[in-house]
């Protein structure tokens, strides 16, 4: 089949900018458009040929890169073949994208010093150097102007968003006022917002497959020829029973034992977690039209999309194995599935107060779908954290149809854990903090992959795969290093110190937690190492006077030892490596940085350490890995 | 032996690269009794900066580097061609992609095993009109309905589900409104602008010879596409939309949003704390009848937190039909 002429490509690390996308598909779709909606990383490059008119939305991670899946293809081993990497090539003529027409939305955070660069070497390369045509200005959205408030400069994220929306919208209105209906022009309508459109493809029971048993036949994941399957190893809690903080040693190993995982320090693991029996049991106990068919065998009515492939296709394909494998149940519903569910708010029987309730619940269904502020939406799901699962519960006249459950219910990802062994070990170590809090609502919130996780028993097969970062670059192995780490931070670093043979001489390692006696992670294994010699310590305890009298952050050691620091940085080409949590912890430790180097590295001004620094991270000698 | 037959040569932009092709083709052309007195690129043609001139042509040879099942042509071309050909005149180089548009337009398509070629069977007093009323219908955008009909109808998709065909619900529907499932089958729906993409269809296969070494690494370095400061300039939106009461601490918050929200939580919290207290036995079941006096005179505390009040003392609680158990299984209270 041709191409479509229209495209929408998204790139997206938390799933914000891929709802963007979603929503700006639904209203093409709505007005009849045919086009195609898609990941940078999945579309393929050729296809780029017959694209005419081009959608890209974009967020910026990391240290102003492109969203993972700008540069990764869902379930196909891509590297060098997705689009990005493509027009990437020097070879390319400055006509390349002449036929394409294209408008940038990109998604970014101002306090991060690369704010919204992904969008600009998306704009720069596909116009500036490749001669695509751009619509109109792209605009960009700053996630700390968070909706609503906008802190006076306009780049909220809604309102730029639905700027760009309405740009599209108008741009493509004027340019295709009409569609084709039996070779007769008609004038394009939108379909009214209560109809719910039916997806390409979706479920429906397999009436060949008699075998009522289906839950009794093996289990297997299909489609994804990347995907692995690790044995657990081990599972053990590192954190004293006492400290808030659950964290895990999670060790497991490619249950092929013929197969080998290549990786390097500094590595990530991505890991396919599932949602739990009692979970989906209390989706079908809500959603009870469902039970009669929820174990028989389904099949698709026009083949397994695509979205689905990631991580496998479950088999054998039943309601209560894809609710389990593959519908993300208890994450927070975004705006593009109130948009596909709300008229299914349809069953007054269950509504104590009759009609009238029922249209209070179908039209604050609407508001959450339609409303360009989002403010209540906001106040309703994001801010307590409320799971779809407790959504459907609060609202009892949804009734959903089980035949398109993949494309209204968000699918569940994969989630990235920094590798903690050494590199290419057979048995994969991660170190993983399991999330633990509370919001306004009763019910403590928990993440659905370290839910998993923390369950996961000794022989236990998960699905994973290995990804590659090129943390340190291969010039710098043999420089010294200061490893800076404080609580699960340290996972990274691990693979570093245990790299064999030991490649770096210097390693200086500053770690810091709340308690010698309760947070201090892998302190035997440390401790011995510091012994050895093969890593000088610094640990350093936040709320811990007794064994912590005169520091309590990692930043106050480094002062602490300011000057032989900053010597190693300037003057032995020292890599600085710094992992952990975001937030106020890299900005406070790089501030440090700078004071120390104009205190004790020749540097006068803030602007001259300032730039010192800013080089130091162009040579990748200053490596921050937050998340 | 007949007379030597006029030729027309013409020749798709990426040939221009393998001169040597050209010269095949001509220097083939005496054996065949051609001569070649018109030669243009068929992109000149197509963007009508040349005119061909009518019912001039014995042969016209249509030269591209394209495979034969993947060539791609501008359909209103094949018309315009036609006009430009003596009856009973030859073309080659188009395939049987287009063989529909070959019958359509009154071309015989003769395939002899060695060789492919369109024969122009409609006499010189029809072709002089048919196609061109094409033409025009086209450029004029709707032209009449005839005209347009007969045209590019023949996607099959269209026939049958044109329109959108609206379906009933599945059973599970009770008796209240059920919701309107369309099937969208976006095939049927196609761009209306043909006339404009082919004036990209021979620059889009020049195009398609960069694919041809995707594992070549030669590529720009990334960071140097964003420039320090300066430059990159883009227009803010200022919306309309006041609403401001949103507050979002930042994950990084030091501006004390973050310990306003969590001081909001703990007041929350300690009102459910006064007035429903869980045991331990509860939290599993609670019955909501047993003190009337639990739920507010508002009406609103048992429909869920999208309808409560601010200050409810049911706040981050499921809803719950009064005078029914219900279950909180797996709510519990430690953190």
């Amino acid at each position: 089949m041709a191409p479509n002429k229209i495209a929408i490509l998204y790139g997206s690390e938390t799933g914000n900018t891929e709802d963007f996308a979603k929503i700006l598909s639904y209203k093409l779709q709505r007005l009849h458009y045919p086009h195609t909606l898609s990941t940078l990383g999945d579309f393929n490059p050729k296809d780029i040929i017959g694209t005419r008119y081009l959608f890209i939305l974009c967020a910026t991670t990391g240290q102003g890169e492109l969203p993972r899946n700008c540069h990764e293809h869902s379930f196909l081993d891509w590297k060098n073949r997705t689009l990005w990497a493509f027009l990437k090539k020097k070879n390319l003529p400055a006509n390349f994208l002449s036929h394409v027409n294209v408008a940038f939305f990109g998604l970014g955070d101002s306090s991060y010093p690369k704010f919204n660069h992904a969008i600009r070497k998306l704009h720069s390369r596909m116009v500036g150097q490749l001669g695509a045509h751009e619509l109109f200005d792209r605009l960009e959205a700053d996630e700390q102007a968070m909706a609503g408030s906008n802190k006076g400069t306009g780049a909220g994220v809604e309102s730029v968003y639905f700027e760009y929306e309405k740009r599209v919208l108008e741009f493509l209105g004027g340019k295709f006022p009409k569609r084709k209906v039996e070779g007769k022009m008609v004038e394009r309508t939108p379909i009214d917002d209560s109809v719910y459109l039916q997806p390409r493809s979706y479920l429906m029971l397999d009436e060949s497959d008699d075998s009522t048993a289906s839950q009794n036949s093996p289990m297997k994941f299909s489609n994804d020829s990347a995907i692995r399957y690790g044995r657990v190893e081990t599972n053990t809690r590192i954190t004293a029973d006492d400290h808030f903080q659950d964290v895990r040693e999670f060790v497991f190993a490619n249950a092929d034992s013929s197969k080998e995982d290549k990786y390097e320090a500094g590595d990530t693991a991505s890991v396919f977690p599932c949602n739990s029996d009692e979970a989906v049991q209390q989706f079908l106990d809500n959603q009870d039209q469902w039970l009669p068919v929820a174990d028989k065998p389904l099949k698709f009515t026009n083949g397994i999309p695509d979205a689905l492939k990631s991580g496998g296709v479950i088999e054998p394909l039943t309601l209560r194995n894809i609710l389990k494998y593959h519908c993300d149940i208890t994450c927070i519903p975004r705006t593009s599935f109130f948009m596909k569910v709300w008229m299914f708010a349809t069953d007054v029987e269950r509504m104590e107060r009759g009609e009238g309730q029922l249209e209070q619940q179908r039209d604050k269904l609407k508001e959450f779908a339609t409303d360009q502020d989002m403010q209540e939406l906001y106040d309703y799901c994001n801010r307590p954290r409320r799971s779809i699962l407790e959504v459907i519960e609060d609202f009892l006249s949804v009734r959903l149809p089980w035949e398109y459950c993949l494309d209204y219910l968000p699918l569940i990802r994969p989630r990235y854990y920094s590798i903690s062994s050494k590199p290419n070990d057979r048995n994969i170590q991660l170190t993983v903090a399991i999330v633990k809090y509370k919001t306004m609502l009763r019910k403590i919130r928990t993440g659905i992959c370290t839910d998993y996780i923390a369950k996961l028993n000794k022989g236990d097969i998960i699905r994973y795969n290995v990804h590659h970062n090129n943390l340190i670059r291969k010039e710098y192995r043999t420089n010294p290093m200061i490893l800076v780490s404080p609580g699960v931070g340290i996972a990274p670093l691990l693979s570093i110190i245990k790299e064999d043979p030991k490649q770096s001489s210097n390693l200086q390692l500053f770690f810091g937690c709340r308690f010698k006696d309760k947070d201090y992670l892998y302190e035997d294994t440390l401790e011995k190492w510091a012994a050895d010699g093969r890593v000088a310590l610094h640990p350093v305890f936040s709320r811990d006077r007794e064994n912590s009298p005169d520091t309590k952050y990692v930043q106050d050691v480094l002062w602490k030892l300011g000057d032989f620091v900053t010597n190693l940085m300037v003057n032995e080409n020292a890599l600085f490596v710094l992992c952990g949590a975001s937030g106020k912890m890299p900005i406070q430790v790089r501030l440090t940085v700078i004071e120390m180097l104009k205190k004790w590295g020749g540097f006068e001004s803030d602007e001259a350490a300032t730039a010192y620094l800013k080089e130091m991270e162009k040579q990748d000698r200053y490596l921050q890995e937050t998340w | 032996m007949s007379a030597t037959r006029i030729g027309l040569l013409l020749i798709h932009p990426a040939v221009t690269t393998t001169p040597e092709l050209v010269q095949d083709v001509k220097e083939g052309a005496g054996a065949r009794n051609i001569k070649f007195v018109d030669q243009y690129l068929i992109n000149k043609v197509n963007d009508s900066s040349i005119k061909l001139k009518p019912a001039s042509y014995d042969v016209i040879h249509y030269l591209t580097p394209e495979k034969a099942d993947a060539i791609l042509f501008p359909k209103k071309l094949i018309p315009v061609l036609q006009a430009a050909m003596k009856p009973s005149a030859t073309l080659y180089g188009l395939s049987d992609v287009y063989k529909v548009d070959a019958l359509i337009n009154g071309f015989e398509v003769v395939n002899t095993g060695s060789e492919y070629y369109w024969v122009n069977k409609a006499d010189a007093a029809t072709t002089s009109a048919k196609p061109l009323a094409k033409l025009v219908s086209l450029k004029s955008g709707s032209g009449n309905a005839k005209s347009s009909a007969a045209l590019p109808s023949f996607k099959k998709k269209t026939e049958g589900s044109a329109l959108p065909s609206f379906k009933k619900m599945p059973t599970f529907a009770k008796k209240a409104e059920s919701a309107q499932i369309i099937k969208l089958d976006d095939d049927q729906d196609e761009l209306d602008d043909d006339l404009e993409e082919d004036e990209e269809v021979f620059s889009d296969f020049s195009k398609t010879q960069f694919f041809d070494d995707m594992e070549d690494e030669d590529s720009i370095e990334e960071d140097s596409l964003v420039a320090e400061k300066g430059q990159n300039v883009v227009t803010m939106i200022t919306c309309g939309k006041t609403k401001t009461s949103r507050k979002k601490a930042c994950k990084d918050c030091s501006c004390g949003i973050k310990e306003e929200e969590e001081k909001e939580i703990d007041n929350i919290r300690s009102q459910q704390e006064r007035v429903v207290q869980f045991t331990e036995d509860e939290l599993t079941e609670i019955d909501f009848t047993i003190e009337g006096k639990k739920v507010g005179g508002c009406g609103s505390c048992s429909l869920g937190d999208a309808f409560r009040c601010s200050g409810c003392p049911y706040l981050g609680l499921p809803a719950f039909k009064p005078g029914e158990k219900i279950n909180l299984t797996s709510i519990s209270d430690d953190l």
